[in-house]
């Protein structure tokens, strides 16, 4: 599903983010990025979903070698990947119906199926009640659990969290982390950065660990 | 196909609900696009109408020769036998005397005077068509023709009626002049507003894009939004042209009745009309596609 081979990231400022990161992930994986804050997680997530390029190293996700895709093809290669953000980028002036839907009336959906779906993906985390409501008026957990609605609401093959349970309390986060595991389950690659132990402990999944832009483990 | 609909229902819908959001900001922004294209749109409908008068008045063209008092028939018909065997001449019409002065007391309502004059003032005369219109043949013309006996003036128009096209044509050069310069404020003015919108809809931009959003996709309802105000205010445009020369046009008639003549404004014609909206949408769309794409490039960057 996604491979690395020798990746870097060096940034703009001369800090090494990454330094020759070799990864294989298979299909139907869920894997845990851990390590300290800075040791790379969020730049490996960003490389995998083309967000960043590398300064060095071939990046595979679903047998395209992101460094040979035009620019014009990116778009339809995140149409295939849930992207969980830690700090959720919700769209405020939207109702959270509208936020789900809006992957779906980006990949073209009709109003009618769109609807359907949206429906099916608030109701897998629990918000269906609030679709009028506005992002502004849930909680922490609940904005959350939005992210995770739109992410998987276009049903991708690969679902990327960036610690996504990073400001939340642990009863949230476990709540978080249930969710993945039913996806999980239910087929979808899984790759999580966080430093939740509880998680991490659970044994659900492998366990990349980064240390200053390294694979120790 | 199903796709490309429900896109562009989507954006035209955004799109709508935009300008209605603001609706005293768009309704200003209309009204300046409207303003600025309704100049070189009543300039256009001012041409027209002056080309129209001019096209109106006797063929400038025509040369009149007048005979003198001693000319006799016979004098005319030797000169009717040689103006017709001319290759310069197309075509030569006589007028005599009496016809003339008919004619004159009905024009100017003169009959009773005309009735107490005790000879008739005016000449034979003949006017001609020359067959080659351009200034130097006529010059050359009138030269010939001055030296034929009993000849006692000719008189040529052409210099009043090339000074009158000369005007024209400055007036049509000033026109394009004046519809370049504007479409490229109007271009400018939809830019400035499209630019506006999207530092409001920043965070959109963003997400949209981490989801999978074409660039095409992120611009279209901007481009509809650019498209639709420029087509509403050529609408506004074509309005105040209208009612422009629906104002006028009292005036115009009460003077063209002072020169006993009729004469009435006419707006922009269907085709004008339909140039005027199509050109003003496709600048708007212009505009909008340049600040687009430049916001897009400045968000990539970061």
């Amino acid at each position: 599903m996604i491979g690395l081979e020798k990746v870097s990231k060096r940034y703009p400022n001369g800090h090494d983010a990454l330094k020759d990161i070799t990864l294989e992930i298979e299909t139907g994986e869920m894997v845990f990025l851990t390590g300290h804050s800075g040791a790379g997680k969020s730049t490996l997530i960003k490389l995998i979903a083309a967000i960043e390029r590398p300064t060095s190293g071939t990046i595979y996700v679903n047998n395209h070698q992101l460094g040979k895709m035009r620019r014009a093809a990116i778009p339809y290669l995140r149409r295939n990947m849930g992207l969980v953000f830690q700090d959720h980028k919700l769209l405020f002036d939207r109702s959270v119906m509208q936020n789900v839907l809006l992957p779906l009336e980006i990949a073209g959906f009709t109003h009618h199926d769109a609807h359907a779906r949206a429906r099916a993906a608030l109701d897998k985390v629990g918000l269906l009640a609030r679709e009028k409501a506005y992002p502004i008026a849930l909680s922490g957990g609940e904005q959350q659990r939005l992210c995770i609605a739109r992410a998987v609401v276009s049903r991708p093959a690969l679902l990327l969290a960036d610690e996504p349970t990073g400001n939340l309390d642990n009863e949230y986060a476990t709540d978080i982390m249930l969710m993945f595991k039913a996806f999980h389950q239910a087929g979808t690659t899984i790759v999580i950065s966080t430093h939740d132990q509880a998680a991490i402990k659970s044994g659900a999944g492998r366990i990349v660990h980064l240390d200053h832009g390294k694979i120790i483990s | 196909m199903k796709t490309w609909l429900t896109h562009h229902l989507q954006a035209l819908r955004a799109t709508l609900t935009q300008m209605l959001a603001t609706p005293f900001s768009s309704l200003f922004t209309l009204f300046a696009i409207g303003i600025t294209l309704s100049l070189p749109a009543g300039m256009a409908v001012m041409l027209d109408n002056a080309t129209q008068v001019a096209s109106n008045l006797p063929n400038p063209n025509e040369i009149s020769i007048y005979m003198d008092d001693n000319a006799t028939p016979a004098d005319i018909k030797k000169l009717q036998t040689t103006l017709s065997t001319r290759t310069d001449i197309a075509h030569t019409q006589f007028v005599d005397k009496q016809t003339a002065l008919t004619q004159i007391s009905q024009q100017l309502g003169l009959t009773r005077l005309v009735n107490e004059l005790p000879k008739n003032p005016l000449p034979d005369a003949w006017i001609i068509t020359p067959a080659d219109t351009d200034a130097q043949h006529i010059t050359q013309l009138v030269s010939t023709l001055q030296k034929f006996p009993h000849v006692a003036l000719v008189q040529a128009d052409y210099k009043w009626s090339q000074r009158l096209d000369a005007i024209l044509q400055l007036g049509h050069d000033l026109f394009t002049l004046l519809a370049g310069i504007l479409a490229v404020a109007l271009a400018a003015i939809t830019s400035n507003t499209i630019r506006l919108q999207i530092s409001t809809r920043h965070a959109e931009i963003e997400v949209s894009r981490l989801i999978g959003a074409t660039d095409r996709y992120i611009r279209r309802p901007f481009l509809y939004f650019g498209a639709l105000q420029g087509l509403l205010g050529g609408m506004i445009a074509w309005g105040v042209v209208f009612v422009s020369t629906q104002l006028l046009t009292p005036q115009v008639q009460h003077l063209a009745t002072l020169y006993a003549t009729t004469f009435s404004i006419q707006p922009l014609s269907l085709m004008q009309s339909a140039a005027l909206l199509l050109i003003s949408t496709a600048l708007g769309w212009i505009g909008a596609y340049f600040a687009v794409s430049r916001s897009l490039a400045r968000i990539e960057k970061r």
